[in-house]
């Protein structure tokens, strides 16, 4: 055909992009898959980092025999007590968060509406440190952490008077419910363990440090049976980013849309701070950076959970092998870092005028 | 003529002092029906009622002769689709991702996307004339293109129905009739339109039935020429005024006498 010939006919249209499985089909982008690959790959050479670096560090050559349990010896012992549960809590907990902030995102229609941003990190954290310590034994620490979740959730829910709507109060009564909530813990922790200044560390600020394979379970059980809610939820929360009005329209039921999208966040987020503690920001930024690398709408679901995974992840590989203090919990890390991103996201939603 | 919509002794709103009080409204099939009255009327509310987003308090809407509420919503929006007057757009989305959304009615859990909602969307962008802005982001765009990647979005809905609420709010008034042309342009090609309008010069225009509200009632519902007397204007909107033919389309036109 002669070009020429059609100087004002539109571009090409591109198709939207659509991921064909059998029956499947789910509108996702290629660059949402590619980045999903992308970061899946960055999460396994995390992983194979974290086993291999370091005196203990098992020979990338045998992780995969290690790793089916043909392991020997001291690669057996650093797979099974030290590395493999906390490596598995890592990317469970990363994961869990990263669905958990994009959930919430999503729902509040703001990326401040953020479970580690409005205090459910740190009263899952009361929560697990008062059953841990103060019931120890009686009550299992997940669902201590899911009733402290629950819990910050409701008073935030009830102290703001416009329940989800309005962002700034969400920071600031999220602000309010977080320091009660470390209050309570600094009291618990120090009433019950006052000479160990790690265990403090770990209810306030989250860590990894001697994790088991139950923690792995639990966390991983919770990622596991939240997949299929999170694929029923992935249209109608994406309806629902349109306005309540327009999503009852279309048929999404916004207001069940909403409850359902905020307990299974707070359901997620209870089970990561449950194994690993109330690590910060990864809720926070997991879904920001996911969106940014799709630059798709909607939550972004899938690679949320593996920027999460990658995070967590990377931080506490960072924290294990830089110089900066061994043994320091990785959740004072992703504090560091994720306090500037929360510093540049308030500076941009105050410019916009959304605060 | 075949009723698409009815609404049945609808009382809407809360507590003693309902919105809109025992309201009856029958829209017929391939009518262009356009609610106007003073603010406050509750001709909003009425709307939203219609589109199954609010709850009667008293009454019941039907669509196709079956309670709304009785219908699974994604039946009914399949049927019947709602503009509201401010809808939100995601962050960074762009024309056709938006609206690709209007297929989410269609959509079950494992099947979120078909070519039957490709050509719907397709449909969709050529018909309100955004099939050049498809790729473009909804943020960066005009009010009029903005409206219309709305509208469009609300067309891949693909209803027989199509409710608007103050569709040309905030838009300049060459935006305003062209979106009003392309709502006539959907009537004409066989969709039941139903608009909430402020401008009455426009509604009268436009509309091939006219539905005057005051105080939560209709007062008066029939032809624009019927409805816009200026008795009435000085009843309902405590305003003097003339009518007179429009020019063009010998319509009614209200033209309101100086205060001395």
């Amino acid at each position: 055909m002669n070009p020429d010939r059609l100087p004002s006919r539109p571009p090409a249209r591109r198709r939207p992009p659509v991921l064909r499985l059998g029956p499947v089909a789910l509108p996702v982008g290629p660059r949402s898959l590619l980045w999903c690959a992308l970061t899946l790959a960055a999460v396994a050479g995390a992983a194979v980092a974290t086993l291999a670096l370091g005196d203990l560090g098992i020979s990338p050559a045998r992780i995969p025999a290690v790793v089916a349990g043909a392991g020997e010896g001291t690669e057996a012992f650093v797979f099974d007590r030290l590395r493999g549960p906390r490596l598995a809590v890592a990317l469970g907990a990363g994961a869990a968060l990263g669905l958990s902030g994009a959930l919430f995102q999503s729902v509040t229609r703001n990326p401040l509406g953020s479970p580690d941003v409005i205090g459910l990190g740190a009263g899952a954290g009361a929560g697990a440190a008062f059953v841990a310590l103060v019931l120890p034994g009686t009550v299992p620490v997940p669902l201590g952490a899911l009733a402290g979740a629950f819990l910050a959730m409701l008073v935030v829910y009830t102290a703001t008077g416009t329940g989800l709507r309005h962002p700034g109060r969400l920071i600031v009564a999220g602000i309010g419910v977080a320091a009660m909530a470390q209050a309570f813990t600094h009291f618990v922790v120090s009433v019950m363990a006052r000479d160990q200044a790690g265990v403090l560390s770990a209810y306030i600020n989250g860590s990894l440090n001697a994790r088991s394979w139950e923690h792995a379970a639990i966390v991983w059980a919770a990622v596991s049976a939240a997949v299929p809610l999170l694929l029923y939820l992935s249209g109608p929360v994406a309806v629902n980013e349109m306005g309540d009005e327009l999503a009852d329209a279309l048929g999404a039921a916004a207001g069940r849309t909403r409850t359902l999208a905020v307990v299974l966040s707070v359901l997620l987020s209870a089970a990561a701070v449950a194994v690993a503690g109330p690590i910060a920001f990864v809720a926070l930024t997991a879904p920001q950076i996911a969106r940014r690398l799709s630059g798709a709408p909607g939550p972004n679901l899938a690679l949320s959970a593996l920027v999460g995974a990658l995070l967590l992840v990377a931080a506490d590989l960072a924290v294990q092998h830089l110089p900066i203090g061994e043994g320091l919990p990785v959740g004072i890390f992703t504090l560091a870092f994720g306090g500037v991103y929360l510093g540049y996201l308030l500076v941009r939603e105050w410019r916009k005028g959304v605060l | 003529m075949n009723p698409v919509l009815t609404a049945e002794g609808l009382t809407l709103g809360y507590g003693a002092d309902p919105v809109v009080e025992g309201l009856d409204l029958t829209v017929s099939e391939g009518e262009f029906t356009v609610v106007v009255g003073p603010n406050g009327c509750g001709k909003s509310t009425l709307l939203k009622a219609l589109g199954r987003v609010n709850r009667p308090v008293a009454g019941r809407v039907l669509l196709h002769g079956t309670d709304i509420r009785a219908q699974r919503a994604k039946a009914v929006a399949r049927a019947l689709a709602l503009l509201p007057q401010s809808p939100v757009a995601p962050e960074g989305i762009t024309v056709r991702a938006l609206a690709a959304r209007g297929r989410f009615p269609y959509h079950t859990l494992l099947r979120q996307w078909s070519p039957e909602d490709e050509a719907a969307v397709d449909r969709a962008l050529e018909l309100t004339g955004t099939a050049e802005l498809a790729d473009a982001h909804v943020g960066a765009l005009s009010g009029g293109q903005r409206q219309r990647a709305w509208v469009a979005m609300v067309l891949a809905q693909d209803t027989g129905v199509v409710l608007l609420d103050e569709p040309t709010t905030y838009l300049d008034i060459a935006h305003q009739y062209e979106l009003l042309e392309l709502f006539a342009g959907l009537h004409r090609a066989g969709r039941t339109v139903v608009a909430v309008l402020h401008d009455l010069a426009q509604a009268a225009r436009y509309a091939t039935r006219l539905v005057l509200m005051h105080g939560g009632r209709v007062v008066a519902d029939g032809s624009p020429g019927e409805v816009l007397t200026s008795e009435r204007m000085g009843e309902v909107f405590g305003l003097a005024c003339d009518v007179v033919p429009d020019p063009r389309t010998g319509t009614p036109l209200v033209i309101p006498h100086e205060r001395s």
